[in-house]
């Protein structure tokens, strides 16, 4: 069996965080009602013509920017002309040959080498509306609040190998559009869409092989899953010598079914007759508005990672996993600033924190709460265990850890006085264990310390009660 | 009827009133208008009603902006809020725009009074307003004969005395053509002077609103009406144009002219290329240095007229499908069968083979041979004018190769109804201001339009020819024999 | 400048138009005659021109700020059939 490699290329569309839409003054907002932000331009009434939102191309250059592009000084949008429901001008605005960015790459951090995936471009167009087809009757209705929500595609080569790099690219890349501001990213809402182009080739061939182009995949699980399943196929009519019934075509995932079914092939594929829009001239980029933008993008994440392993000496995959969200990476340098303990904060933020968010939106806790409750357990006052009681109780409540503790009595005993007579008393009632650790058997110190333990109902500061212990036991 | 000096100076000195003059231009309009069918809409009501507050704003002394209490008419592709605009379409027959066109708004601010809007060729396609899907206009001057198009409408109105001042738009002569065929002033602007918000767009790149009158001041006050930026449209330019009232008094002695020999060339009608000669002898009585030269851009720009007004008109009217306006067909089982059905049936011929020729020029593999060579030809013609303009202060010729023809006698081929547009459409693809001005008539007392061509942003310098012609030939521009 | 028929519907097509037989041939016609004119521009000499020159000033933006349309209750006046503040149309298959 001939080595075969998976080639994968990818397409994002990327809803930017304006205000209002990209040719009129609509609003953006998710969620509204059916055609609430809708205007006779972005449903294309006889007679209208659009008028290019400033902020539209400050992203779309900042995204650019962040992932390693040429900025194109002179870029102009085009027509592409297509009829379909959702598209009330039967044409989208879109750029064909001269994109606002190009020849970039993303890199994909240690796991994979450093890998660098190239972006090929990244252009603006418009979005259109969205068609909701009715379950029991034959009717689908339009809503046109997307249309004309700015949008930028984000092409790759072709320089992704498996399912897994394609997973990771795309939460970097999210990543990394989240850092700068430029959208929020949420494939829930919608406002980061991702298609597929994947093929097969014997290892070591430069040439590329008839793609299947996949779609409908609604999360990055699913990109993962559905890529898997399509490299799975195309790789079976390999190896049985059928890799001819391979054609240019369109899949639909379908995640229900686990399978990509095919939606069209290349003889429906549209000729769509671009031309330069006539109503737009086109962009003249000034090196200084250029270099403004990308000094106005943030620390990025690998960046902020670098500098988290380097200035706080975190360990690399901890850090990783506090990067992941950028809100996330706020707070632990906020946290920071406050104990001035890197490593006590990359603890708590690693396992309660991250908890905490499978159940809340945000961080319950704030970073004041927390900065005190590791104060109190450093301390001595309150044990490890008795921490997570009151991160948890603080989850619902603003009061500081100093009241939660008072009011769950989780106050450690640490006074060597009061454990000593403790300890003394565990020891007198219970001789056969003093007898058995003296004889050499260390289990019998565990069970002594857990009945010391229960004795002060877990109150007991187990590093004071443990010394007293071995004092004791020593005599 | 009246000239716009007229009706400003009769309000002003209370010798009639808004509303009197209004109703005169509706009644005159409702009497001699079904001969000539100019009007599509009527607003009575409306227009009676804004006349009223005209008057009560005459009557309180209030300043009076410049086209205060001027009946208006408009082409009826120029979307009016709450009235009806069909570009002449079976498509948008029912078709109520919920906005105002960019022209619109200023005309209305500028105390314009709307009258109706005005038959075109559908979608403005068209040199003869013979494609209208629901009637023909008629040549004031011959009833049987063509108003010229696609501004048919706006030109016979004004010729007919139904109103002073109307709009129309121009592509590729649809405003020139009209009024050189019904013996009134018709200027085509700079392309960017006048705003395309709401011009319901035929080819984006070379549309333009421009208006009609009697006279070349009529003309002058139709511009000062809507000419000016509009945020609302991209390719709006923010250009200070200079008071034209006060330019053309200068005349035009020792200004240059230029003379295309190109345009004087065989397949000209030999009454009119005698008739523009001699008034070219006019302009040099009247102090201007005439010279000819070579601009042999004539054939090659029809070719790439045709080619880039189909293309763009191919795109825009893609959103004609029935969904979210405009006629419906009455029976589909799918989307598709709805918006082919609803386009087939709603759209005319010439339309439909206009979209086809379009959607050719465009389509994947003769992109490069038509739309692009077109589009490059384009800039030829730029600089061939621009040189020509480092010459010349206008360059001249005649509006049409051809007299006023018959109704239905153009209809056999198409290419021939596009050789009327020989003159003109270099201009639109140019981007730069071009006037037609009566000249005279031919024997049977056809009129006959001159063509005056300038640099961008030279309006001046054509109102100046223009007027200095007008005033010396002083012809009778009144088309009805009995008299007004 | 002969034009086919398959040509014909294949524009046809995307331009979402239909003709009867008739029409078609009519239609092939004139093409062919319009195209035949066309040939001038071919035999253009376009040496030293470009389709862009970029000399103009660059495309005028707008700030990003949110302004309702005044008239959203007439926006959707010209539709035939709306429901539940959509746009009716037969369903679509993808």
């Amino acid at each position: 069996m001939g080595a075969y490699e998976t080639v994968i290329g990818l397409e994002i569309h990327v809803e930017l965080g304006t205000k209002s839409k990209i040719f009129c003054g609509c609003s953006t907002k998710f969620g509204s009602k059916a055609n609430e932000n809708t205007c006779p331009v972005c449903i294309g009434l006889p007679g209208v013509m659009p008028v290019l939102n400033e902020k539209v191309v400050e992203l779309a250059v900042k995204a650019g920017q962040a992932i390693n592009c040429k900025i194109n000084k002179i870029n102009k949008t085009d027509r592409k002309n297509y009829f379909y429901p959702d598209l009330p001008k039967a044409y989208q605005i879109s750029q064909f040959d001269m994109p606002v960015c190009s020849d970039g790459y993303l890199e994909l951090g240690d796991k994979f080498q450093g890998k660098k995936v190239g972006i090929t471009r990244i252009h603006i167009e418009e979005d259109a509306g969205k068609l909701i087809h009715l379950e029991d009757e034959d009717v689908t209705l339009i809503d046109y609040n997307r249309a004309g929500v700015p949008l930028v595609e984000i092409v790759t080569e072709p320089d992704i190998r498996s399912a897994e790099e394609a997973y990771n690219f795309l939460k970097k890349l999210r990543n990394i559009l989240v850092y700068s501001e430029i959208s929020d990213c949420k494939m829930e809402e919608g406002s980061l869409r991702c298609d597929a182009n994947i093929s097969i080739r014997k290892v070591g061939s430069d040439v590329l092989n008839t793609k299947v182009e996949i779609k409908n995949m609604n999360s990055f699980k699913e990109v993962h899953k559905a890529l898997l399943k399509e490299e799975k196929r195309q790789l079976e009519l390999y190896r049985y010598g059928e890799e001819h019934k391979i054609v240019q075509e369109t899949r639909r995932w379908d995640a229900g079914k686990g399978r990509t079914i095919t939606m069209r092939t290349k003889e429906d594929a549209h000729d769509y007759r671009y031309f330069p829009e006539p109503d737009l001239p086109p962009m003249i980029l000034e090196k200084k508005y250029i270099d403004d933008i990308k000094s106005s993008i943030p620390e990025l994440p690998m960046k902020k990672m670098e500098r988290f392993v380097r200035d706080y000496g975190l360990l690399q995959k901890d850090a990783e996993v506090i990067i992941d969200e950028k809100s996330t990476a706020d707070y632990f340098e906020d946290l920071v600033l406050k104990t001035k303990d890197p490593k006590e904060s990359s603890n708590w933020l690693i396992t309660e924190v991250l908890r905490s968010l499978k159940e809340y939106d945000e961080i319950p806790v704030t970073s004041k709460q927390l900065s005190e409750l590791i104060k109190e357990i450093k301390s001595g006052s309150i044990s490890r265990n008795a921490g997570k009681k009151v991160f948890d109780k603080m989850c619902t409540s603003d009061k500081m850890p100093e009241k939660v503790i008072i009011e769950l009595g989780l106050k450690q005993i640490s006074s060597e006085g009061e454990l000593e007579k403790i300890v003394g008393e565990i020891l007198d009632n219970n001789i056969e264990a003093v007898e058995d650790f003296k004889s050499g058997k260390g289990k019998a110190f565990g069970f002594l310390m857990g009945q010391s333990m229960k004795a002060t109902k877990g109150k007991a500061n187990p590093g004071v009660l443990k010394k007293l212990l071995e004092e004791k036991l020593k005599k | 009827m009246y000239s716009v000096n007229e009706i400003k100076k009769g309000l002003e000195e209370k010798e009639f009133s808004t509303v009197e003059i209004v109703r005169e231009y509706l009644e005159k309009i409702k009497k001699k208008d079904d001969k000539i069918k100019s009007f599509i809409t009527l607003r009575e009501e409306e227009a009676l009603k804004e006349a009223e507050e005209t008057d009560k704003k005459i009557a309180s002394g209030k300043k009076l902006k410049i086209l205060e209490g001027i009946p208006i008419g408009l082409k009826d592709n120029i979307a009016t809020k709450g009235l009806k605009t069909t570009c002449s379409s079976k498509i948008l027959e029912d078709f109520i725009p919920p906005y105002d066109a960019g022209a619109a708004i200023k005309i209305k601010e500028k105390g314009g009074i709307i009258l109706g809007k005005l038959n075109m060729d559908e979608f403005a396609m068209g040199s003869s307003t013979e494609n209208s899907a629901f009637f023909d206009t008629k040549n004031p001057w011959d009833l049987e004969r063509v108003p010229g198009g696609s501004s048919g409408g706006s030109a016979a109105a004004v010729s007919a005395g139904f109103a002073p001042i109307t709009y129309g738009s121009d592509t590729g002569g649809s405003v020139r053509i009209p009024a050189s065929f019904c013996g009134v002033v018709g200027l085509k602007p700079t392309y960017g002077l006048v705003s395309r918000y709401g011009l319901i767009a035929l080819a984006s790149s070379l549309d333009q609103i421009g208006p009609f009158g009697k006279s070349v001041e009529d003309c002058i006050y139709g511009l000062k009406g809507v000419q000016g930026f509009d945020e609302k449209d991209s390719t709006s330019k923010d250009v200070k144009m200079p008071d034209y009232f006060k330019e053309i008094k200068k005349g035009i002695k020792g200004l240059k002219v230029g003379v295309p020999e190109e345009f004087f060339a065989h397949g000209i009608d030999k009454e009119v290329k005698e008739k523009v000669e001699y008034n070219i002898k006019i302009l040099e009585k009247l102090g201007a240095h005439v010279e000819k030269f070579s601009l042999p851009i004539t054939a090659t720009g029809l070719s790439a007229y045709y080619i880039v007004s189909s293309a763009e008109a191919s795109s825009n009217l893609g959103r004609y499908d029935g969904v979210r306006y405009g006629v419906r067909t009455d029976e589909y089982k799918s989307f598709k069968e709805l918006i082919v059905k609803s386009r087939t049936e709603g759209f005319g011929e010439e339309v439909k083979r206009r979209i086809m020729l379009g959607t050719y020029a465009l389509s994947s593999g003769y992109y490069d041979a038509y739309y692009k060579r077109a589009m490059i030809f384009r800039k030829k013609v730029e600089k061939l004018f621009d040189e020509a303009f480092e010459k010349y202060d206008v360059v001249v010729s005649p509006t049409l190769p051809v007299l006023p023809f018959k109704l239905g006698e153009k209809r056999s081929n198409p290419m021939e109804m596009y050789l009327s547009d020989t003159f003109t459409v270099n201009i639109n693809l140019a981007g730069i201001p071009a006037v037609s001005v009566p000249a005279g008539f031919s024997k049977e007392g056809l009129p006959i339009g001159i063509q005056f061509i300038g640099d961008k942003f030279r309006e001046d310098i054509l109102f100046r020819f223009a007027y200095a012609l007008e005033q010396e030939i002083k012809l009778n521009l009144n088309p009805w024999k009995e008299g007004r | 400048m002969k034009v086919s028929r398959d040509e014909v519907k294949y524009i046809a097509k995307l331009s979402n138009l239909e003709f009867s037989q008739n029409e078609m041939d009519k239609l092939i016609k004139e093409f062919e005659s319009i195209l035949e004119h066309f040939v001038n521009l071919e035999e253009e000499n376009l040496d030293g021109y470009e389709m862009y020159s970029f000399d103009e000033k660059s495309l005028r933006t707008r700030t990003d700020e949110v302004v309702n349309f005044d008239n959203r209750d007439k926006l959707f006046s010209n539709v035939k059939k709306m429901r539940d503040n959509c746009i009716e149309i037969p369903k679509v298959v993808d």
